[in-house]
C-alpha cells in the first residue's frame, strides 16, 4: 500500500490568549491525504481550517502528535527542515492570491523553484503558465492581470516544484461567484495532471461539493468542537 | 530566481524609495572621492618643489615658510629684499666684476637670482636672469622645455618667458608685448616686455608664472634702491654685455627677493652636509636667511594641510554615514511592505536566512551602485573643476586624478557600512511572523 502523502496523528495546537488563558485550536486524531487525492476539507471560521494547514506545511510546528509529509516526520525537523520540506513536497494556493507585486507572473512562479532541492527551470515556469492559460501574460505583473489571471499565476506558482500535494486556503473566497468554478476546475484539472494531492480549505459547501472526498474539520478536530479530548 | 536577482527586483519594485536612497548616497560619495582626489592634487602640488634644481632659497630673514612660498609656488608677500652684495657672495670669481670669489661660492653649485613684487593681470612676475631656465629643473627634475620660441639671454633686457597657463588664458604668443604693473594689478604701468618663448606645461606653479630678465625688471621706476646721501652709482654696473640703448642699473642700486641655490660638496664633505653647513653660516649671519624648501613643505603638509585635509574627509565622512543611515531608513519604512513579500516568500519554502540575505544584498547592491555612481560623479566634479585648479594651483586635474589607495577602500567601506545599516531591517525580516502575515 502507498504511504499517504499527509499524515497527522494525535495532533494537538493551542495558542496562548492575551489574558494568558491557553486555547486550543486543532485537536485531531488522524487524517492522511493519500497520493494523487482530491480532498475538500470544510469548517466555519475559527474552525482552525488555516491553523491546520499551516501545521501541515510546517509554518507551526504542532504542540504534540506527528505530522508526516511526503514520508517526513516535520514535527520533529528543526524550522528549516520544514521549510525545505515545503518547498520540496508542497504547493500553496492563498486566499488573497499571494502573488509579490513587484514580480512578473514569470517571476512570480521561478521564485518558488529558487528555495527547493531543483534549480529554477525557467521553461517549466513559463510551460505551467502556459497550461493554466497565460503564455501571452508572462512577463506582467500582478497589478496588470485580471483576479482570474492572478489566480491562475497562484496555480501555476503552487505546482512550480512538482509538489507531492497542493494546498488551497479558501481559493475561491475572494472572487465572485462567475470566477470560482474556474478556479475549482484549474486546480482539480492540473493538479490531477501534474500528479499531485489536492486539499482545499474551503467553508463554502458548493465548492466542498465538488470533490470526491468532503470532511468537516469539526467532525474530527474536537478543538472545533469545543469539547473534551477523548482519551 | 538567485536571491541576488529576488533583491534587484526588490529595488526595482521601490523604485522611487531605492532611487533617492542610493542618490543620496551618490552624492556623499562624490564629495568624498572629490575631497580625496583634491587633497591628493595639494599634496602633488606642493611635493612637486622636490624636484626644482635647488635646495635651499635664500632670502630676507623672517619665516622661512613664507620663503618658500613666495619663492616657489609664487603665493603669500615676499618678506623683504636682499642685497645684492649679499647675493654676489655666492657667486664664483668668474662671475664677479672684483674677480674674487664670494664666500659662499665654494658650496655654491647653482646661485639664480629672484625680483619679485610686480604684476601681469593677477599673475606675479618674477625678474631673474636665464640661468632659470638653462640650470634650474621643473619640479620633477627635468629640464625646462619651451612650447615655442626660447628662453631669453642675458643681454636681452627686455625679453620675457610666460608659463603655459598665463600663455594660454591671456591668448599670448611669442612676439606679444606685456606691460608689468608695479605692486598690484592696479599699479603704475611699467616699460613693456617682449614674449620670447612659451614654456611647455609643467603643471607646477611655473605654469603661473611670468619671467622676465631682471636687467629691464631692475630698470622699472621704483625698482632701483635709493643710494644713501653722499653715495656715488657704482661704476662697474652690468653683468651681461648692456642691449643696445639701455644702461644696466648699478650694483650698488640693486636687491634681489631670493636666491634660488644647488648647493655643491665641499671636498670632503657629503653634500648634505656642506648644506647644512651653508645653512648655518647664512642664518648666522645678519644678511638673511638659508630655508630648505623641502623640509619647509613637508612641515607646512604636516602642520596645515593633513589635519585640514583630515577635517575635511571627516566631514565628507559623515555625509557618507548619514547617507547609509538613509539605506536603514529607507528599508525599515519598506519594512511593513516588506513584511507581507517575505511571508509570502517563507511560505514558499525559503528560509529565514534567504529573506535575511535579500535584505542584505539588497542594502549591498544599493551601496554598490551609489557608491560607483558618487565614484564616476566625484571624477566628473574634479573633471569639471580642473582646469580651475590647474590655473590655480599648477597641477593637472582631471577626470583620470585619482587617489588610488583611499579610493580602492571606498566601496568595500561602503559595503560594510551598507550591511551595518541593514541588519535591523533584515534582522525584522527575519522574525517575521509569517502566519501573522497570510
Amino acid at each position: 500500500m502507498t504511504a499517504p502523502v499527509i499524515e497527522l496523528r494525535n495532533v494537538q495546537k493551542a495558542f496562548v490568549a492575551p489574558g494568558g488563558e491557553r486555547v486550543p485550536v486543532l485537536d485531531i486524531d488522524a487524517f492522511t491525504l493519500g497520493v494523487g487525492e482530491q480532498c475538500a476539507l470544510e469548517g466555519q471560521s475559527g474552525s482552525g481550517k488555516s491553523t491546520l494547514l499551516h501545521v501541515i506545511s510546517g509554518i507551526m510546528r504542532p504542540d504534540a502528535g506527528s505530522v508526516c509529509v511526503g514520508g517526513h516526520d516535520i514535527s520533529r525537523f528543526d524550522e528549516a527542515r520544514r521549510d525545505r520540506v515545503r518547498a520540496d513536497t508542497l504547493g500553496l494556493v492563498f486566499q488573497q492570491f499571494n502573488l509579490l507585486p513587484g514580480f512578473t507572473a514569470l517571476e512570480n512562479v521561478l521564485v518558488a523553484m529558487s528555495f527547493g532541492s531543483a534549480r529554477p527551470d525557467r521553461k517549466r515556469a513559463a510551460d505551467l503558465l502556459g497550461a493554466v492559460g497565460l503564455t501571452h501574460r508572462l512577463d506582467h505583473k500582478p497589478a496588470e492581470l485580471s483576479i482570474g489571471q492572478q489566480q491562475r499565476v497562484a496555480v501555476a506558482r503552487a505546482l512550480a516544484n512538482q509538489p507531492r500535494a497542493v494546498l488551497a486556503d479558501e481559493p475561491t473566497a475572494s472572487i465572485d461567484a462567475a470566477h470560482q468554478q474556474q478556479v475549482i476546475d484549474l486546480l482539480r484539472e492540473t493538479c490531477r495532471a501534474e500528479g499531485a494531492a489536492l486539499l482545499v480549505v474551503t467553508h463554502a459547501p458548493e465548492v466542498a461539493g465538488q470533490f470526491p472526498r468532503r470532511l468537516k474539520l469539526e467532525d474530527f478536530n474536537r478543538a472545533a468542537r469545543g469539547g473534551p479530548r477523548a482519551t | 530566481m538567485t536571491l541576488v536577482g529576488i533583491a534587484w527586483r526588490n529595488i526595482r519594485q521601490r523604485l522611487l524609495t531605492s532611487g533617492l536612497t542610493a542618490l543620496s548616497l551618490a552624492l556623499g560619495v562624490a564629495l568624498v572621492v572629490a575631497t580625496l582626489v583634491t587633497g591628493r592634487l595639494v599634496n602633488q602640488a606642493f611635493e612637486s618643489g622636490s624636484g626644482l634644481g635647488y635646495n635651499m632659497i635664500v632670502g630676507a630673514k623672517g619665516s622661512p615658510l613664507q620663503l618658500v612660498l613666495n619663492s616657489v609656488y609664487f603665493i603669500s608677500r615676499p618678506i623683504e629684499n636682499i642685497p645684492w652684495a649679499f647675493y654676489q657672495q655666492f657667486l664664483p670669481a668668474a662671475e664677479r666684476a672684483d674677480g674674487l670669489d664670494g664666500t659662499y661660492a665654494a658650496s655654491t653649485k647653482t646661485a639664480v637670482p629672484i625680483c619679485m613684487g610686480d604684476y601681469y593681470r593677477s599673475y606675479r612676475v618674477v625678474g631673474t636672469n636665464a640661468a632659470f631656465f638653462d640650470r634650474l629643473t621643473r619640479g620633477d627634475g627635468r629640464p625646462f622645455a619651451f612650447a615655442t620660441g626660447k628662453n631669453f639671454r642675458d643681454d636681452d633686457f627686455f625679453g620675457g618667458v610666460l608659463g603655459a597657463a598665463v600663455a594660454a588664458n591671456l591668448g599670448l604668443a611669442v612676439g606679444d608685448e606685456f606691460a608689468p604693473t608695479h605692486g598690484a594689478d592696479d599699479g603704475a604701468v611699467h616699460d613693456p616686455f617682449i614674449v620670447r618663448g612659451i614654456l611647455a606645461r609643467t603643471d607646477t606653479p611655473i605654469d603661473r608664472g611670468v619671467f622676465v630678465n631682471m636687467e629691464g625688471f631692475y630698470l622699472q621706476d621704483g625698482h632701483a634702491k635709493p643710494l644713501p646721501e653722499g653715495e656715488a652709482a657704482a661704476p662697474e654696473a652690468a653683468l651681461a654685455t648692456p642691449a643696445a640703448g639701455h644702461v644696466p642699473l648699478p650694483f650698488n642700486q640693486r636687491e634681489v627677493t631670493a636666491i634660488l641655490l644647488e648647493t655643491a660638496s665641499l671636498p670632503g664633505l657629503p653634500a648634505e652636509l656642506t648644506a647644512m653647513g651653508l645653512r648655518t653660516a647664512i642664518n648666522e649671519g645678519r644678511d638673511g636667511q638659508a630655508a630648505l624648501p623641502v623640509a619647509e613643505i613637508r612641515q607646512l603638509l604636516d602642520l596645515f594641510v593633513k589635519p585640514l585635509e583630515l577635517l575635511l574627509l571627516l566631514v565628507t565622512a559623515l555625509v557618507v554615514l548619514v547617507s547609509a543611515i538613509g539605506i536603514l531608513v529607507s528599508m525599515v519604512g519598506s519594512s511593513l511592505e516588506r513584511s507581507r513579500d517575505v511571508a509570502i516568500m517563507r511560505a514558499l519554502g525559503a528560509r529565514r536566512s534567504h529573506v535575511l540575505t535579500t535584505v542584505l544584498i539588497e542594502a549591498i547592491l544599493l551601496a554598490v551602485g551609489g557608491g560607483l555612481a558618487g565614484w564616476v560623479l566625484g571624477h566628473a566634479l574634479v573633471g569639471a573643476i580642473g582646469p580651475w585648479i590647474t590655473t590655480n594651483a599648477g597641477v593637472t586635474a582631471s577626470l583620470f586624478s585619482a587617489a588610488p589607495v583611499a579610493e580602492a577602500l571606498l566601496v568595500p567601506f561602503l559595503v560594510v557600512l551598507a550591511i551595518v545599516a541593514a541588519l535591523l531591517p533584515a534582522i525584522a525580516a527575519y522574525r517575521t511572523d509569517v502566519a501573522k502575515w497570510l
